[in-house]
């Protein structure tokens, strides 16, 4: 030890000494006052027996009894939820419900308390009690909490731990708070052998939870999620390098054996043009942003389907299959990230379209009809994801739920019959959940379907996504069917990865289930699509700023290509055609506003 | 053996790998599917006291649905779901009859008409400490 620490440690020795005495002193004066209260708690308890109750005999502490089973639970270094919970069990709730949840059985009871074991005898629970302490009435029942056919009041993790948070300790309700509550729920899930291995219960998952039926989680879906990524992965580095040389042998009718017919187009080729000029078909020109927005709507279809077959479109229901598929379903949580982060990406990829569009003066007649459908798309997607927002019936979407729907209200003259047309009622209930879920599933899925077909076939019927100019008509640099086609499967892969990698690691929201009787949640609010539209609404009112605004922006949108002058000849099919330039600051403005808004929203959001 | 092209092994490897991760896909995707949203029914039912069920006494437990049966020999029970197709099937004067496709059961469970070609399923009855009768489905 270093000289010039000596000191101080000496000072500390004393300090040490000094200390000893007080808490010496203080045990001393405790156990005096301790005695003397326990006498008289004896006293009076024998004076306040009713003489003609049966006189409980105290039995010898049973000698079997392992007085190890009241050593505090061994729990690892860094403690897990259900770890703190078994701490927590261990010193509040062991006393009354026995070490394995038995209950206050006889045996528990004379065993761990031995002679003691008379808690309202020996003065600690009786109508005397300790200062500190409390009364426990005499008929009060320690209910067992491990065995089959206990806890039969609760259905899910959710109840169990609503009954926890408010009613437990008996003693002291409500004391335990949120945190300590979910743990003492886990273990006790635990004890009963039904929480799900590695689950770390909240209230996000509890309500898919079953009290009374062992679920098991599948482990190993995150290294299978991950083979599943890196063999696509290199199936796309192998059809990459295939194309490439292919590319590079520029002679593929040679490959055809003699006397076998040409090699016909196929279905996918068949839906291109035999060729697109080449200048058009760059990534820098079209940002594969339209081939995007259709790849993720078929994932969305597919995942989509997949949800359905857990999906219980009713109030109370709703929000706790979300969890079940979200916990306990076999990669169900993965197929949900995919078509959250699909829907998600969709809104992007069909914006940027919309501006690749715009900034490429690609709007213009002969497009401007095609312009319209792709505008009404956009609609649609919103629409869809809105929907389909509201379909989770958790904390987390009850405030759109509730704005959105009673923006409709104020609508000038036909608020009151609109609302009862989505909503179905004076507020949202069953009937609300079940027509968002079928303008979900069947109505807007096939609007959107129809009128994708309908922007695809105009793209073809237009004569391709633009125009070229006329100088660069003439020439043959023209791409065949089969490079778009590969250029699209690039695509693909490309958008296919980043969406599995999203979809592994980032979590789509999730809440717990809807309850009548709470505060909203601070974090519930708008999808982040529509969180201009929840910031104009705090500027005041909600007809003029939430519904005829926005709409207005959308009509102005349409309105473009038919209020303004076409793009000139010799500008056609490149980036920022000088004859456009209205447009593109019309739009420019509305897309800053947009952002600007969006960004005040976040800010204003604690 | 002919020697693999570049070009031959990359359309062999792309189409396989391709082939391999939508096998990979669809094994997820059954997997998906294979989860059960609901919990089984119970494997045994607390029909209450024995002391309920008189002897010499029929009684239909429409929940089950079963038939408990106390006579001279005892408690006997069997299910009241036609081994068919599995319509709850009706009590008539002579026993049993099964709305969907006709079959009767006589009072014993016994076949007495097809379709139906196997008697009604047997149910075991326990006691258990507490006097209560335990009736098992399995």
């Amino acid at each position: 030890m270093n000289q010039h620490q000596l000191p101080e440690s000496t000072t500390r020795v004393t300090d040490v000494a000094r200390r000893l005495q007080a808490s010496l002193i203080a045990i001393g004066a405790f156990l005096l006052i301790g005695a003397s209260l326990l006498m008289s708690g004896t006293v009076n308890a024998a004076r306040d027996r009713d003489p003609t109750a049966t006189v409980t005999l105290i039995p010898e502490p049973t000698p079997t009894f392992d007085m190890d089973r009241l050593a505090s639970p061994e729990v690892p270094e860094i403690r897990s939820q259900v770890d703190e919970g078994a701490l927590l069990y261990w010193g509040v709730c062991m006393a009354c419900h026995g070490d394995r949840g038995q209950g206050f059985t006889a045996e528990w009871q004379w065993g761990a308390f031995g002679e003691d074991g008379d808690c309202w005898q020996s003065g600690c629970h009786g109508s005397d009690y300790f200062e500190g302490g409390f009364e426990i009435p005499r008929d009060l029942v320690f209910p067992p909490l491990s065995a089959a056919g206990t806890l039969g009041r609760f259905e899910n993790a959710q109840q169990l731990y609503d009954y926890l948070v408010e009613m437990m300790p008996w003693w002291n309700p409500g004391s335990l708070g949120p945190e300590k509550a979910w743990q003492a729920t886990a273990y006790l899930l635990k004890m009963r052998g039904t929480l799900p291995a590695g689950l770390v219960l909240s209230g996000a998952n509890a309500s898919a939870v079953p009290v009374h039926r062992r679920v098991e989680i599948p482990q190993g879906q995150f290294a299978g999620l991950l083979v599943f990524i890196g063999v696509l992965a290199a199936a796309m580095i192998a059809w990459t390098a295939r194309g490439s040389i292919a590319h590079a042998v520029h002679h593929p009718s040679a490959e055809v054996p003699a006397g076998r017919r040409a090699k016909r187009p196929d279905f996918f080729a068949h839906l291109h043009a035999p060729t697109i000029p080449a200048m058009q078909a760059r990534w820098r020109y079209t940002l594969g942003a339209g081939g995007m927005s259709v790849f993720l709507s078929l994932v969305l279809v597919v995942t989509g389907l997949l949800e359905m077959f857990y999906y219980v479109p009713t109030p109370e229901k709703a929000a706790i299959s979300v969890q079940t598929i979200t916990t306990l379903v076999p990669f169900g949580a993965f197929v949900r990230n995919l078509h959250y982060w699909s829907a998600q990406l969709l809104v992007i990829a069909a914006v940027v379209h919309l501006a690749r569009v715009i900034y490429t003066g690609a709007y213009a007649a002969p497009r401007r009809f095609n312009f319209l459908l792709g505008l009404a798309l956009l609609v649609i997607v919103v629409l869809l994801d809105f929907t389909g927002y509201v379909l989770r019936w958790d904390e987390g979407v009850r405030w759109a739920l509730t704005a959105g729907t009673n923006l409709l209200k104020s609508v000038p003259w036909v608020g009151g019959s609109l609302y009862e047309f989505v909503v179905g009622g004076s507020a949202p209930g069953p009937a609300a959940l079940v027509r968002f879920y079928s303008w979900h599933i069947i109505a807007l899925s096939l609007a959107c379907a129809v009128v994708m077909i309908w922007h695809l076939f105009r793209v073809r019927r237009d004569g391709g996504i633009s125009t070229a100019p006329p100088a660069q008509r003439e020439t043959t640099a023209r791409i065949t069917r089969s490079e778009l086609l590969r250029r699209e499967v690039l695509g693909m892969f490309v958008g296919g990865l980043v969406l599995l990698i999203l979809s592994v690691w980032v979590p789509a929201p999730i809440a717990p289930p809807i309850r009548s009787n709470t505060i909203m949640e601070a974090d519930s609010g708008a999808p982040w699509f529509f969180l201009w539209v929840q910031q104009l609404l705090r500027l005041g009112d909600p007809f003029l700023l939430g519904v005829l605004f926005p709409s207005a922006l959308v009509v102005l949108l349409g309105a473009m290509p038919y209020l303004f002058v076409g793009i000139k000849q010799n500008e056609l099919g490149r980036w920022f055609p000088r004859s456009g330039k209205v447009v593109q600051l019309l739009f420019t403005i509305v897309a800053v506003l947009v952002l600007a808004l969006t960004l005040l929203s976040l800010v204003n959001t604690p | 053996m002919k020697k693999l092209s570049r070009r031959e092994f990359l359309r062999l490897a792309s189409n396989s790998l391709l082939g391999l991760g939508g096998l990979l896909g669809l094994g997820g995707v059954i997997r998906f599917l294979s989860y059960d949203m609901d919990p089984a029914p119970p494997s045994e039912y607390d029909l209450g006291p024995a002391a309920d069920f008189p002897k010499v006494s029929r009684t239909l437990l429409l929940h089950i649905p079963a038939m408990l049966i106390h006579d001279n020999d005892g408690f006997l029970a069997f299910s009241l779901v036609c081994s068919h197709l599995g319509c709850t099937i009706e009590p008539t004067e002579g026993g049993f009859e099964c709305p969907c496709h006709g079959s009767r059961y006589d009072k014993r469970g016994l076949v007495t008409r097809g379709p139906s070609r196997l008697p009604l399923k047997r149910l075991r009855v326990e006691t258990d400490e507490s006097g209560h009768i335990i009736l098992h489905m399995s």
